[in-house]
């Protein structure tokens, strides 16, 4: 790469990597290296991202992530990870459907107990 | 790309959610579902025809209408104050394209893979719908939801944006820097049918 495209590439670096082509050059080079690692690592990220969300979504019904996506390759429902998790995010009653059905598919999860009040809200 | 698309589709789902709750805030955040997608409806081709004012409307464009009242009379008794506007019913669906699957609206595009021998403005229909989510009733397909269909219009077969691949050993003297763009489609999906099939109701 020549001095300009490196420069472009440079832009929003610290001190004098984003001025002076010795140093630039460098930093670039660990830049582009670093992107390429992490086109890798962006999915497996992404990836633990939603399982974590799709976790949460279902514990709130009483279902463990594990138990749940066991119930749905039960029933051989085959979507993914990722459009799991928006639906859990955005589509709550489409999500508590596909908890439901796992949950008849693969019975062992203990019935939801109603939040024990801790405090002042046992007032209420 | 997919990520793309989540994002455009993240702020329509949010206000599908909020229709969900109540009815009331309902009126505005169905202006803004409206205003973006009507801004997006321009461009689309076929004319959709009205949903709730005419059902009398016949010719041509009556096998839509007719497929696509039946989810109508689900909506009037929810939809009281929202009868002015949408010519498009609420719905989502879950398909699979080019092995990636997407949540997909009406009148919203996607990027997926390059499909090869397909020309702009080439009508098309996705087959692996995996779920389907209207206002009042989910579709679950095991694994797809039987005779569903996404129609869809070609628009554009272009390159992604440029992405850098450097590879480097230290101390080797071994770097090669190779660009990339990859061949992409931009498809605009129009309508979402033939789901009427072993539903999980959930209600509001």
């Amino acid at each position: 790469m020549n001095k300009k495209e490196v420069f472009k590439l440079a832009k929003g670096f610290r001190g004098r990597a984003k001025n002076c082509i010795r140093i630039a050059r460098e930093r670039v080079e660990k830049a582009l290296q670093y992107s390429y690692r992490d086109r890798r690592n962006k999915k497996r990220d992404m990836r633990g991202l939603w399982i974590q969300r799709i976790n949460a979504g279902t514990r709130q019904h009483g279902v463990n992530y594990g138990n749940f996506m066991h119930g749905l390759v039960k029933e051989n429902i085959q979507l993914n990870r990722k459009v799991l998790s928006e639906i859990s995010m955005h589509e709550p009653y489409s999500f508590k459907a596909l908890v439901d059905i796992s949950r008849n598919a693969f019975p062992g999860n203990k019935a939801i107990a109603p939040p024990k009040k801790e405090g002042l809200a046992i007032l209420i | 790309m997919a990520s793309l698309s989540l994002c455009s589709s993240l702020a329509t789902t949010s206000t599908l959610s909020q229709n969900q709750k109540s009815a009331v805030p309902a009126f505005k955040t169905n202006l803004n579902f409206i205003s973006r997608s009507l801004s997006s409806l321009r461009l689309a081709l076929p004319k959709q025809p009205l949903f709730v004012p005419n059902f009398s409307q016949t010719g041509a464009p009556s096998s839509l209408a007719e497929s696509e009242t039946e989810p109508i009379t689900e909506f009037e008794p929810t939809v009281e104050i929202a009868e002015a506007e949408p010519k498009r019913e609420e719905v989502f669906a879950v398909v699979m394209v080019g092995s990636r699957q997407y949540i997909v609206f009406p009148g919203r595009f996607i990027y997926t893979q390059r499909l090869k021998g397909a020309s702009v403005n080439d009508k098309i229909t996705l087959n692996k719908v995996l779920l389907v989510g209207t206002k009042t009733s989910t579709y679950i397909g095991k694994p797809i939801v039987p005779n569903a269909t996404v129609h869809a219009v070609v628009e554009e077969q272009k390159l992604d944006k440029k992405v850098i691949v450097f590879k480097y050993k230290k101390k080797k003297n071994y770097r090669r820097n190779i660009g990339h763009r990859q061949p992409i489609t931009r498809i605009r999906i129009t309508s979402i049918t033939g789901y009427q099939d072993s539903p999980a109701v959930t209600l509001p």
